[in-house]
């Protein structure tokens, strides 16, 4: 039993290792996705489409992973939370990475366009910004920290402005003659991507607080939508009573 | 008769066993005396291998690059304290511990391999890894990875590589100019435009002049770096650069303003020095401003430490420059020099006049936004500050005394 235990454990650290590296690979790519953008670099972004593949891979494997401890050893309560959520998480940096690649694939579509300082300088926050959220929510989940994942969403409310920000400079730069309108779609779209990966982090964060707490943000919304139905057939029934 | 027979039988039986047990007892202290014999040499000679093995270990644990070690199986068997910093690492550095694994179990199978690691960060790091096979007469003893931190290396690396090409083409660029309008003007009859030409030799010539001005100045201070030290009024400074730079900054409509909050702000420098830092992170400012974004110079004292701070509104620095700009003729858009006159070298001078006095430059910017320029510098002691309020009260009486005697 021991034994047995303790080689269970192992392939959960293994995994939480699996995801890190993930989360590593992403928060690698954004940067890279950015620079590809800022300076033409069409080598960069050929090589960070190139090495999506890497992380797909990695992804592929560690689901099947996953499935295969479900399977063979049947984990309950914070084991179980501990690989299903190593499961969501994987899927939200499978697409992070996704994102990074949408926008070195944008970076070639806006290939020798200029745009100016103050659209340079937003993408760069985004950028920062949408890393540092994916750093934070991987903090909290190897911290096993469910405050700091929590806030995540909060956090979040930065990276969503500076979308809003960025959209106004690109409306703006588009208004000035500084863009083409082919140009100020993209530009609009990456910032979308940047804004997107943030969101993937906010949701990592809600699947940590689910593994350390066991309770689910999502379940609000069901939650509301059950008492809402509760009340409506409640009403209905009401109504057959009075009649 | 029987009982005497019986009786002796007896009496030989426990002699003979007692002469047996006495052997047998003589063999198992002997064999006892040799086992511990044994024992102790088996524990000395595991004591000595211990030691030999922890020395082995300090010494790998002493070195400043990353050591892994692993056995046959790929298993790891030791990481000195430089490796083991990549060992629970999260985000970029957990690729450096995924590339060592990796390599790792391709060195147990007898390549040894490589691999560069290149981080964006922040902060952009590039690690190396390479591992080896380690073998021996034919066996195999498992396999070694080491890990080393290439980011200064190569970044000075690509300094000297850009500085050669840039001082050539700084000094190539006004060369070329000065030979063509030479030529031109020598087959120049007219004399109207022979003067307008020799008028635009003039200025060649007055760039490269200032491009030797600035060399020059770099290396005295690159030299000097024992410069003689006296207390400067931080209030001063600004102002001299300021009056310096009125004209230009009244040419691009930059409005200047200054926030002093402690008047009698002191450091202890080489005035000269100081002087040049100062206004070269002005000029910069004004450079990079267009009309109506202000530049703002503050000072202000922080832990034993005046940080002057040069702010402007201008298109800011990318990031991906914002490392290098302190290096000689380093420029962001080369496209700008012919217009704004500059070769690169200010930031230069001012990031060694600030290691000469044992103080710092640090950037902060954001492109569209502008920048901000923070030269910190040790403040003068007490003492020193009285003397340079003095000495600045008596300049300011001699400067008084001509104009008083003018009226």
């Amino acid at each position: 039993m021991g034994e047995l235990r303790k080689s269970f454990h192992e392939e959960l650290d293994e995994i939480q290792a699996g995801i890190v590296r993930m989360a590593a690979l992403v928060t690698e790519a954004v940067p890279r996705a950015t620079e590809s953008l800022l300076e033409s670099n069409l080598g960069l972004a050929q090589e960070l489409i190139t090495a999506d593949d890497y992380l797909d891979d990695l992804s592929v494997h560690l689901e099947e992973r996953c499935h295969h401890v479900l399977a063979l050893q049947a984990p309950m309560a914070s084991d179980l939370r501990a690989l299903s959520t190593a499961l969501r998480l994987n899927a939200e940096l499978e697409r992070s990475g996704d994102l990074a690649v949408n926008i070195a694939k944008a970076t070639r579509r806006i290939y020798g366009t200029r745009y100016d300082a103050t659209l340079r300088g937003l993408l760069v926050r985004m950028s920062d910004e949408a890393c540092r959220l994916v750093r934070l929510s991987i903090d909290s989940y190897v911290d096993r920290n469910a405050g700091l994942a929590a806030a995540l969403d909060d956090i979040d409310d930065q990276l969503d402005n500076l979308n809003r920000e960025c959209v106004q400079a690109v409306f703006q730069a588009h208004n000035d003659g500084g863009i083409d309108l082919q140009a100020a779609v993209q530009l609009c779209l990456i910032s979308r991507y940047y804004e997107r990966i943030g969101d993937h982090a906010v949701n990592i964060g809600e699947r940590v607080v689910y593994m350390v707490m066991g309770w689910l943000p999502e379940y609000t919304g069901s939650a509301r939508l059950q008492i809402r139905e509760q009340h409506h057939l409640g009403e209905a029934g009401d109504e057959t009573i009075g009649e | 008769m029987i009982a005497v027979v019986v009786v002796l039988v007896a009496v030989a039986g426990f002699v003979l066993a007692g002469a047996v047990a006495w052997r047998e007892r003589r063999h198992f202290v002997a064999a006892e005396e040799s086992r511990r014999r044994h024992d102790e040499m088996y524990r000395r000679h595991e004591d000595e291998v211990a030691e030999s093995e922890t020395r082995l270990r300090l010494s790998l644990d002493a070195i400043t690059q990353g050591v892994v070690m692993a056995d046959a199986d790929g298993n790891v068997l030791h990481r000195n304290p430089y490796a083991r910093q990549f060992t629970d690492a999260r985000h970029g550095e957990a690729l450096v511990e995924a590339a060592v694994a990796e390599l790792l179990a391709e060195a147990a199978e007898g390549r040894a391999v490589e691999r560069e690691v290149e981080l964006f960060g922040p902060p952009r790091r590039c690690m190396f890894v390479n591992a080896l096979p380690l073998e021996l007469g034919g066996r195999n003893y498992g396999s070694a990875a080491l890990i080393d931190d290439i980011t200064e290396p190569q970044r000075l690396d690509a300094m000297r590589r850009d500085f050669v090409a840039n001082i050539s083409h700084e000094l190539r660029t006004p060369m070329g100019a000065l030979s063509l309008l030479a030529e031109t003007l020598a087959a120049e009859s007219n004399p109207e435009v022979a003067s307008r030409l020799a008028v635009r030799v003039q200025a060649e010539a007055i760039r490269l002049s200032a491009i030797m001005d600035d060399l020059l100045e770099l290396s005295r201070i690159e030299s000097d770096e024992a410069a003689e030290r006296a207390p400067v009024a931080v209030q001063e400074l600004i102002n001299d650069a300021f009056s310096r730079l009125k004209p230009a900054a009244d040419e691009k409509q930059v409005p200047t303003e200054a926030v002093l909050p402690a008047l009698d702000m002191v450091v202890w420098a080489d005035r000269r020095q100081i002087a040049s830092a100062v206004y070269n992170l002005l000029d910069n400012a004004v450079k990079h401003s267009e009309a109506h974004q202000t530049v703002r110079v503050s000072a202000r004292l922080a832990g034993g430490c005046v940080e002057v701070e040069v702010r402007d509104r201008g298109c800011g620095i990318p990031l991906r420059h914002q490392k290098r700009i302190f290096e000689r003729f380093y420029q962001v858009d080369r496209s700008r020099e012919r217009t704004d006159g500059g070769v690169g070298l200010g930031l230069a001078i001012v990031r060694h006049v600030a290691t000469n006095h044992g103080g710092e430059v640090r950037v902060e910017s954001t492109e569209g936004e502008g920048s901000s320029f923070t030269l910190v510098l040790p403040a003068a002691d007490e003492a020193s500050t009285a003397e340079a309020a003095e000495a600045a009260s008596r300049q300011e009486a001699a400067a008084a005394l001509p104009i008083g005697a003018g009226g």
